[in-house]
C-alpha cells in the first residue's frame, strides 16, 4: 500500500504555518505560559482524534472521512474551574486509503462538568470537494435504489475484508460512530470503531437513508471492546441524525442522541482570543 | 417417504480415509463411486433383519455393508452401487422395511474430501507454497514451523518452552549457526491474540531469516555471531479462541477463581511494577494483571527460558495497533538509565521502517508514547539487564485496527523487518 512520504509535504506545511497567523491576524503560536506537550504525547493524539470524531460527525460525509495523520503542534492550557483546553495542529489522512488529505487547526476543551468535549476545528482539504460530493451522491443513490434492505455482519470480517456492497453502510457507521465516540471521549479515554457487527437498513418513504447498527468500539487505554446500538439517518447535505445505546462489559449503559445542532464549529468561526493562536 | 439424509461425519471420515487408501493402493483399478448411495436401513424386528441378511447374500448386487446387520434395533448402513439401487429399494419397500438415504452422492463427497485434505489436512508441500499474504490458523502455523525446520535443519530448530493453560505446546524457533549459548535476540508475536498482523508477520520473519542467511551480508553476520529466538504464537489458547469464538479476544484463557470472567492480560502479568497503576485487578477487565506475577503459564515459560538462557541481549515484543516503537518503562515515569541510547536506536529503527513505504511511526518510552502499563514484558526484561528491550505496535492507526486487511500483511512485515534489522545490527555491533 503506497503512502506519500511526510517529508514531501513539509514545504506545504511550512507555508501553511506562515500563512495561518496572517489569516487570523493572530499573535504567535503557542499560547504563552502554558504547558507545551510533546507532539508524540498520547494526550495530544487523543485530543486530535476527538476533534476528528467531531469533524467526521458534523460533515456527515461518508466519502470524506478522516483519520489522524501526525500531530505537528500541541499545547494545553488549564482553565481553572472549567477544564483543560488543547490547541492542536495536525495532518489528516483519508480514513480508508491513508492518503494525506490536509491539515487541521483545532481546539478541544475537556470540561469538568459537561459530558462531552467542546471542539472547534478548521481544516484544509486536498481532495477535490466536488468529487467528494459526487461520491457521496452516488453512495446515496445506490442506497436509495435498494428495494431489498441491506443487511450484513462482521464488517470488516476477521481478515479485514469489507464486502464492496457493504462499503457505504460501513462508511456511514464510521460517521455515526464518530458522534458517539466524540460524546464518550474524555481526556483519558479514547475510542476507535473496531467493527460493524451487524447492519440493517430500513427502507424509508422519504428521501433519507436509515441504518440500524451494532458496532464494536475499542476503548483506550482500558482495551475494552464496547458494543453499541446505533441508528443513523442520513440525507446528504443535512446534519447526520444519530441515536445510540451502549452496553459495556461491566454492564454500564449509556445512550445519547445527536442531530447536528450541538455547539462546536467546523467552519473556522473561532470564539478565540487572537493571542491564543 | 424416507427421512431427509444425514451424514455421520466420524463414520464418513473413517470410511473416506479407508476409501482413499484403497484408491491409492489400487493404482490402476480406479474404483469410481459415481451414482453410489449409502442407505441407512431401520430394522424393527427379527424378520426384517433376516430379510436384509438375504440381501447380503446376493453377491451380484455388490453391496458394501458399512455397518452390517446386527440386532433388531440397530440401523444398518450399506453402500449400494448405482446399478443395484433400484432393485434394493424395491426390495426394502416391498418388505415394509424403512430406510433413509444417508449419502445420496458418494462420489461428490469423496471428491470434496480429497480437495479438503490436499488443501488443509495435508501440510503444504514446502514453505515456498505457503501463503504469506493471508491469515492462518494455529494448526497451519504449527505446520509451517515444522516445514521450515525440515527444510532448513542446519539453521532452524524448534524448542518447546512449556504448555499453555489449555495444554497447547509453546513453541519457539531457534535460528543458529552454532556455538554454545551465543548472545541472542528474542522476538515474540501474538502475545495478545487478537493482534493477528503480529503472528502473520512472525511467520514472514521466520521465512525472511532463512531466505537471507547466506544472501544478505548483514543478517548473515548477525547469525554468525548471535542466535535468534522467535516465538510466533505466544498465546495459543487466545489465538485459537479468536478463530473459533471471538475475534476480539486479547487475554489468555485461564480460569479466574471466584469469577465467571476468563483470562489474564499476559502483558500485565510480568514482574515489573506488577499490580501497580496501569493494570486492572478486575478479572473481567481486558487488562487484568492476574492473581500474581507470572501466574500465566505462557508468561512463566518465557521468564524461565530467559533466566536459564542467561545470554539474551535484545528482547522485542510485537503488538498491534498504533504504529509505535517503544522502550521501557511503562509502569513508571522514571526514565530508564539507558534512555538516550534506546531513544537513538528507536529513532534509527523508525527511520528505516518509514523508508520502505512511508509508514509513519512514533517512538518513545511506553508511558509517554501510549499509556501507563504495569507488569509489561519489556520492563521486566530491561530490569533483568537486557538493555535492548523494545516493543512495537504495528499497523494501522485505527481505521481497521485489529482487523487489518490481509493485503497489508506483507508490506507491514517488510517494513517492520527493516526496523528489526536496525535493532539486531545495533545489538551485534554494540555488545555489553
Amino acid at each position: 500500500m503506497q503512502r506519500r512520504s511526510a517529508a514531501r509535504l513539509s514545504p506545504l506545511l511550512l507555508l501553511l504555518l506562515l500563512l495561518l497567523p496572517l489569516a487570523w491576524g493572530a499573535g504567535p503560536w503557542p499560547p504563552r505560559a502554558d504547558r507545551e506537550l510533546q507532539v508524540s504525547s498520547r494526550l495530544a493524539g487523543q485530543a486530535a482524534r476527538v476533534a476528528l470524531h467531531y469533524l467526521n460527525y458534523r460533515l456527515g460525509s461518508p466519502s470524506a472521512l478522516r483519520a489522524l495523520g501526525q500531530v505537528r503542534k500541541a499545547t494545553v492550557k488549564p482553565i481553572p474551574g472549567i477544564g483543560h483546553k488543547y490547541y492542536l495542529q495536525f495532518t489528516t489522512e483519508d480514513y480508508k486509503s491513508s492518503q494525506n488529505v490536509g491539515t487541521c487547526l483545532a481546539t478541544v476543551l475537556y470540561l469538568k462538568r459537561k459530558p462531552r468535549p467542546a471542539v472547534n476545528i478548521n481544516c484544509t482539504y486536498t481532495k477535490d470537494q466536488k468529487q467528494t460530493r459526487e461520491d457521496d451522491y452516488s453512495f446515496y443513490k445506490k442506497l436509495r435504489q435498494q428495494t431489498k434492505p441491506i443487511t450484513g455482519n462482521d464488517t470488516p470480517d476477521s481478515y479485514g475484508h469489507i464486502e464492496p456492497a457493504l462499503e457505504p453502510a460501513w462508511a456511514l457507521a464510521v460517521a455515526g460512530s464518530s458522534y458517539l465516540m466524540w460524546e464518550k471521549s474524555t481526556e483519558n479515554l479514547g475510542y476507535f470503531m473496531a467493527q460493524v457487527k451487524n447492519v440493517k437498513q430500513w427502507i424509508t418513504k422519504d428521501d433519507s437513508i436509515d441504518f440500524d447498527y451494532l458496532v464494536i468500539l475499542h476503548e483506550i487505554p482500558t482495551q475494552e471492546m464496547i458494543s453499541c446500538h446505533l441508528r443513523v439517518i442520513w440525507t446528504p447535505g443535512h446534519p447526520l441524525k444519530v441515536k445510540y445505546f451502549c452496553l459495556s462489559e461491566n454492564q454500564r449503559s449509556e445512550s445519547g442522541e445527536g442531530s447536528g445542532t450541538e455547539s462546536g464549529s467546523t467552519n473556522g468561526i473561532f470564539n478565540e482570543e487572537e493571542a491564543n493562536f | 417417504m424416507p427421512p431427509s439424509p444425514s451424514v455421520h461425519p466420524a463414520q464418513l471420515k473413517m470410511k473416506g480415509l479407508l476409501v482413499l487408501a484403497a484408491l491409492l493402493a489400487a493404482a490402476f483399478s480406479r474404483e469410481s463411486f459415481v451414482g453410489n448411495q449409502v442407505l441407512r436401513i431401520f430394522v424393527a424386528d427379527e424378520a426384517s433383519v433376516e430379510k436384509v441378511k438375504e440381501l447380503e447374500e446376493l453377491q451380484e448386487l455388490q453391496l458394501d455393508f458399512w455397518r452390517g446387520p446386527g440386532g433388531q434395533d440397530v440401523p444398518i448402513d450399506v453402500r449400494v452401487p448405482f446399478a443395484s439401487l433400484q432393485a434394493v429399494k424395491i426390495f426394502l419397500e416391498s418388505n415394509g422395511i424403512c430406510y433413509s438415504i444417508l449419502i445420496d452422492d458418494l462420489q461428490a463427497l469423496v471428491d470434496e474430501e480429497q480437495t479438503q485434505m490436499i488443501s488443509h489436512h495435508f501440510m503444504p508441500q514446502s514453505v515456498e507454497t505457503f501463503n504469506y499474504a493471508s491469515y492462518h490458523t494455529l494448526d497451519e502455523i504449527y505446520d509451517f514451523m515444522d516445514l521450515l525446520v525440515a527444510e532448513n535443519p542446519d539453521l532452524v530448530s524448534k524448542i518447546q518452552i512449556g504448555n499453555s493453560y489449555e495444554g497447547r505446546p509453546l513453541y519457539v524457533l531457534k535460528f543458529s549457526t552454532g556455538g554454545t549459548k551465543r548472545p541472542a535476540i528474542w522476538i515474540d508475536t501474538g502475545i495478545h491474540s487478537r493482534e493477528w498482523i503480529t503472528q502473520a508477520s512472525g511467520v514472514w520473519f521466520a521465512k525472511k531469516i532463512v531466505d537471507s542467511y547466506g544472501k544478505d551480508s548483514s543478517l548473515t553476520s548477525i547469525l554468525d555471531n548471535l542466535d535468534i529466538f522467535l516465538e510466533i504464537i505466544t498465546n495459543p489458547d487466545g489465538f485459537a479462541f479468536t478463530h473459533t469464538e471471538n475475534r476480539m479476544w486479547r487475554k489468555t484463557r485461564s480460569i479466574n477463581s471466584g469469577s465467571t470472567c476468563i483470562g489474564v492480560d499476559p502483558n500485565r502479568n510480568w514482574d515489573a511494577g506488577f499490580g501497580g497503576a496501569g493494570a486492572s485487578s478486575n478479572p473481567c477487565s481486558e487488562t487484568y494483571h492476574g492473581p500474581y506475577a507470572n501466574s500465566e503459564l505462557e508468561v512463566k515459560a518465557i521468564v524461565d527460558f530467559v533466566k536459564s538462557h542467561g545470554n539474551i541481549k535484545a528482547f522485542i515484543s510485537i503488538h498491534s495497533y498504533s504504529q509505535l516503537l517503544m522502550y521501557p518503562y511503562g509502569y513508571t515515569r522514571t526514565q530508564a538509565a539507558d534512555y538516550q541510547e534506546l531513544d537513538n536506536i528507536a529513532k534509527a529503527a523508525v527511520a528505516a521502517l518509514s523508508s520502505l513505504y512511508g509508514t509513519q511511526y512514533k517512538y518513545g518510552s511506553i508511558i509517554t508514547a501510549i499509556y501507563q502499563a504495569s507488569g509489561g514484558s519489556i520492563d521486566w526484561t530491561y530490569n533483568q539487564g537486557i538493555k535492548y528491550s523494545f516493543t512495537f505496535e504495528l499497523r494501522d492507526t485505527g481505521s481497521y485496527g485489529f482487523l487489518l486487511p490481509a493485503n497489508q500483511i506483507i508490506s507491514t512485515a517488510e517494513e517492520t523487518w527493516l526496523a528489526l534489522m536496525t535493532i539486531m545490527e545495533y545489538t551485534r555491533d554494540n555488545p555489553y
